[in-house]
């Protein structure tokens, strides 16, 4: 029996962007616990508490708008399960918003597609402005980019330039900024470091790809030609 | 030496933490973790745990002093652990030296590091940490300006051939000499005495073994002559023990990781030690006597720990749990409280003769794993040698329950290699396998699964066996091979351990300081994490013996004399070398030694020699 589900909004940074994304939910849950807070749990031999995240975020990743659902066997305001669940979470975690949710909303897993990335990274040998938008400008212009990606089963060559929907860049100081908007789906999607690592290849671009940051901006509904945040789920459909 | 300050190291580790496996074994900053101020803190104390994070953290006692440590305002204490083999590159690289999780200040800052020694193969990966330090390896090489290097634990009851390279020891339970230690070190800060004056203070403390103040003679024929003390250190050395456990410091705030480790559960200490008496076990010696903690205690803890870790699972530990005399009541008591929050208990260590199974179906009500047995050997014969109170009969009825209350997975544990073992011992093994798995088949339980797993015998120091040699490889290997040949069947699996690193554990366990010479070049070597089987270099280990003339047989496969002088002579974990001598002559008589728990004192001389009892709440 499922009395509450909230689904919330939550930042994922500094020393917090190292926990991966199946203990995030260990995480939560004994967070959860330790805020006295009852969980729903699955039936079954092994019940795992009712808790959904949107996308994985590699391990090393900033989140900045990340979404987690939770459902609950007790009434409470949504205010105190913020509150007491906030004080509870690693530092690193911090919870933006919440709203619940009726039991027949889709998964978040189910309807976020697309996503944006700010990646930083810093230039091996100085790289103008100009040289700079001329690479992105004629990387987004090619039909087909080849990118190999090694993987246990040996190396697969794919096209990523489907995945990528918007990628801006511009000069800041001895940094190169990113912004990167992606498309994420069933099939999967691109990697941010493999769009700036392929940029940098196809264009000649001297960055070091040993220090970058990434930032996941945001995850997003992208529904008829619209972004929406998961928060307005009555605006794109049941 | 390095300078580096701690925000420096900080701030390097950052650039490659994303590029490492699993970077959440090195935050430092967990749940409940405690940051004091380094600067307004007297006593600087690094634990340190010589295997990987996840191993580390699942240890009750590294906890333990944890907290006792921080609960001292006087002192602070940070962790540190053998950074994995792609960290140690990268630290390498960098030229970063090994530092605490808390704080990020290298180990060389420290007043103290704090090795806890659980098993013989992680030796070399103490020399590794140190060298990682750049802290030198053996004592004489160290000075003022150096941390002191001590270390406790199980292995500290023979910690010999690490002698020359740790300040001190400390032997038996730390909860109330610890803070004994850390009076000295404030002392030793604010007013600093020379090296021997400050370990002779060291010295007075119950169960501290400096090495440097004994001296061992050899005879020609490579067995020691005798043990010479400086007449300034005791001539033995008896373990701390801890009297009234109920009312001992026990943290229930414990560090909750970010990342699964193997025990990722709360830990509740029930009791300690254990009186049953099985010949080969080491910890049934040295943590003696049995001490239990109350159930108002232990529900205490318990409603502490739930609330403060938020974890879903409790273990009740203890060397036997189903020994604790009020294991019943506080199972119910638990499980009445938390059910509603998932909250479910697991009990490690069950006997198959206190084994119940509406208890183990009680405890099992939210989790359903695998039921572990451990017979240990095949034969009733075999089992009285070793003092192993179970039966047949106990095994069958335990595995009968396990089948009708649902179970279909059963693992047994036994040893090879056992004292006075034949091949009727071996057959048995198989035979009680196959007993099982038929019995289950017969209850109609589909997909029945019965794990074998056997280890080879160790001897060990402080039991009755420690005058026994190990079997020979060759051997052992051909009885693995044997059972690997007869336990075929597809409802049986059958686990083993490599036999070379059994054998390096036996070298170790009976071994002298005349060892630490090769430990230090098979470090050099290469040799780190001997424990995990793709890190073992055995060809190496060999070479280091050869190098310095050693004949590791000698250690692992000579039988010794009752009146042979053993390197641990004078180390006492309270139960009489008379009292061991006397069990391994009733082993080879196939005579049982019953329980002191509910039956007559057995004589082993703990109470009576150390003024201490157990201590039963039920």
């Amino acid at each position: 029996m499922s009395a509450l589900r909230v689904r919330i909004a939550f930042n994922k940074v500094e020393e917090a962007k190292y926990i991966a994304h199946l203990d995030l939910a260990r995480v939560f849950e004994r967070s959860m616990r330790r805020a006295g807070i009852r969980m729903a749990y699955s039936e079954g031999f092994n019940p795992h508490p009712k808790i959904s995240f949107g996308s994985a975020l590699a391990v090393g990743v900033e989140g900045e708008r990340e979404y987690v659902d939770i459902e609950l066997v007790q009434e409470l305001e949504l205010k105190e399960i913020l509150g007491r669940l906030q004080e509870q979470l690693p530092s690193g975690i911090r919870l933006l918003e919440g709203r619940v949710i009726d039991s027949g909303t889709k998964a978040l897993m189910a309807v976020l597609n697309a996503a944006s990335y700010r990646i930083t990274v810093a230039m091996g040998l100085p790289v103008s402005e100009e040289k700079l938008q001329e690479g992105i400008a004629a990387w987004l212009d090619r039909k087909e980019i080849q990118y190999m990606r090694y993987s246990k089963k040996g190396r697969v060559e794919k096209d990523i330039r489907p995945w990528v929907k918007q990628l801006k860049g511009q000069v800041e100081g001895d940094e190169a900024v990113f912004e990167l908007e992606v498309e994420m789906g069933s099939q999967g999607s691109v990697r941010p470091e493999e769009v700036i690592a392929s940029l940098c290849d196809l264009e000649k671009l001297p960055l070091d790809m040993d220090i970058l940051r990434i930032k996941r901006t945001g995850i997003y509904v992208s529904y008829e030609g619209q972004k929406f945040s998961p928060m307005e789920h009555e605006a794109f459909g049941k | 030496m390095s300078d580096i300050t701690a925000a420096e190291i900080h701030k390097q580790v950052e650039r490659f933490l994303s590029k490492v496996q699993k970077p959440s074994r090195y935050l430092g900053s967990e749940w409940n973790s405690v940051h004091k101020d380094w600067e307004k803190i007297a006593v600087h104390m690094a634990f340190a745990f010589p295997d990987v994070y996840e191993v580390g953290m699942s240890h009750l006692g590294t906890r333990i002093l944890y907290a006792l440590v921080n609960s001292n305002e006087n002192a602070l204490c940070e962790r540190v652990f053998a950074p994995w083999v792609d960290m140690e590159e990268k630290m390498r690289e960098k030229k970063i030296p090994l530092y605490a999780l808390e704080s990020y200040h290298p180990l060389q800052e420290f007043d103290i590091i704090g090795f806890t020694l659980q098993y013989e193969m992680s030796f070399s990966n103490i020399l590794n940490m140190l060298d990682l330090a750049g802290i030198p390896l053996r004592a004489k090489d160290r000075g003022p300006e150096h941390p002191w290097i001590i270390a406790g634990g199980p292995c500290a009851f023979n910690p010999e051939p690490l002698a020359p390279f740790i300040d001190f020891f400390m032997l038996g339970d730390g909860e109330e000499t610890l803070p004994e230690l850390l009076q000295l070190l404030e002392e030793q800060k604010k007013n600093p005495v020379p090296r021997e004056e400050f370990l002779l203070k060291v010295t007075k403390i119950q169960g501290a073994y400096v090495s440097e103040f004994y001296e061992v003679q050899y005879k020609a024929d490579g067995r020691i002559e005798k043990l010479v003390a400086d007449p300034r250190a005791p001539k033995v050395i008896e373990k701390a023990i801890v009297q009234n456990l109920d009312q001992a410091f026990f943290p229930t705030n414990p560090i909750v990781p970010y990342m699964e480790i193997v025990h990722d559960r709360m830990m509740l200490e029930v009791m300690r030690g254990c009186s049953r008496g099985c010949r080969f076990c080491q910890a049934g010696i040295i943590y003696r006597p049995v001490r239990e903690r109350s159930p108002e205690t232990l529900q205490r803890q318990t409603d502490e720990l739930v609330k403060m870790t938020g974890y879903e699972e409790i273990a009740l530990t203890s060397l036997s749990t189903g020994d604790y005399s009020c294991v019943q009541s506080l199972i119910h008591g638990i499980l009445e409280k938390y059910s509603g929050e998932k909250v479910s208990v697991s009990l490690p260590s069950l006997r198959l003769d206190s084994f119940d199974v509406g208890l183990a179906q009680e405890v099992q009500t939210v989790r359903k794993s695998g039921l572990t047995f451990a017979p240990e050997a095949g034969t009733q014969r075999l089992r009285d040698v070793i003092n192993k109170g179970v039966t047949e009969e106990n095994l069958m009825q335990a595995a009968e329950s396990a089948f009708k209350a649902g179970w279909s997975r059963i693992k047994l544990y036994f040893m090879i290699g056992l004292p006075t073992e034949t091949q009727e011992d071996i057959d048995g093994i198989a035979f009680l396998a196959k007993k099982v798995a038929a019995l289950g088949t017969k209850l109609g339980r589909r997909n029945v699964t019965v794990t074998v797993s056997t280890s080879s015998f160790v001897p060990k120091s402080h039991t009755p066996f420690q005058w026994e040699p190990q079997e020979g490889m060759a051997s052992l290997e051909q009885k693995q091979r044997y059972l690997r040949e007869k336990l075929r069947d597809r409802r049986i699996k059958y686990n083993y351990h490599d036999v070379d690193t059994s054998y390096l554990e036996a070298v170790f366990a009976k071994g002298d300081r005349r060892l630490a010479d090769a430990l230090e070049w098979a470090f050099k070597n290469g040799c780190k994490f001997d424990g995990w089987a793709e890190h073992f270099k055995y060809d190496t280990w060999i070479e280091s013996f050869k190098v310095f003339g050693l004949d590791p047989h000698f250690y692992a496969n000579r039988v010794t004399d009752y009146d042979d002088v053993l390197p641990w002579d004078h180390l006492e974990s309270g139960v009489t070398k008379r009292f061991l001598a006397e069990e391994h002559r009733r082993a080879l008589q196939e005579a049982r030694t019953m329980d002191c728990r509910n039956a007559d004192c057995t004589g082993c001389g703990i109470c009576p020699g150390r003024g201490v009892q157990i201590d039963l709440k039920g």
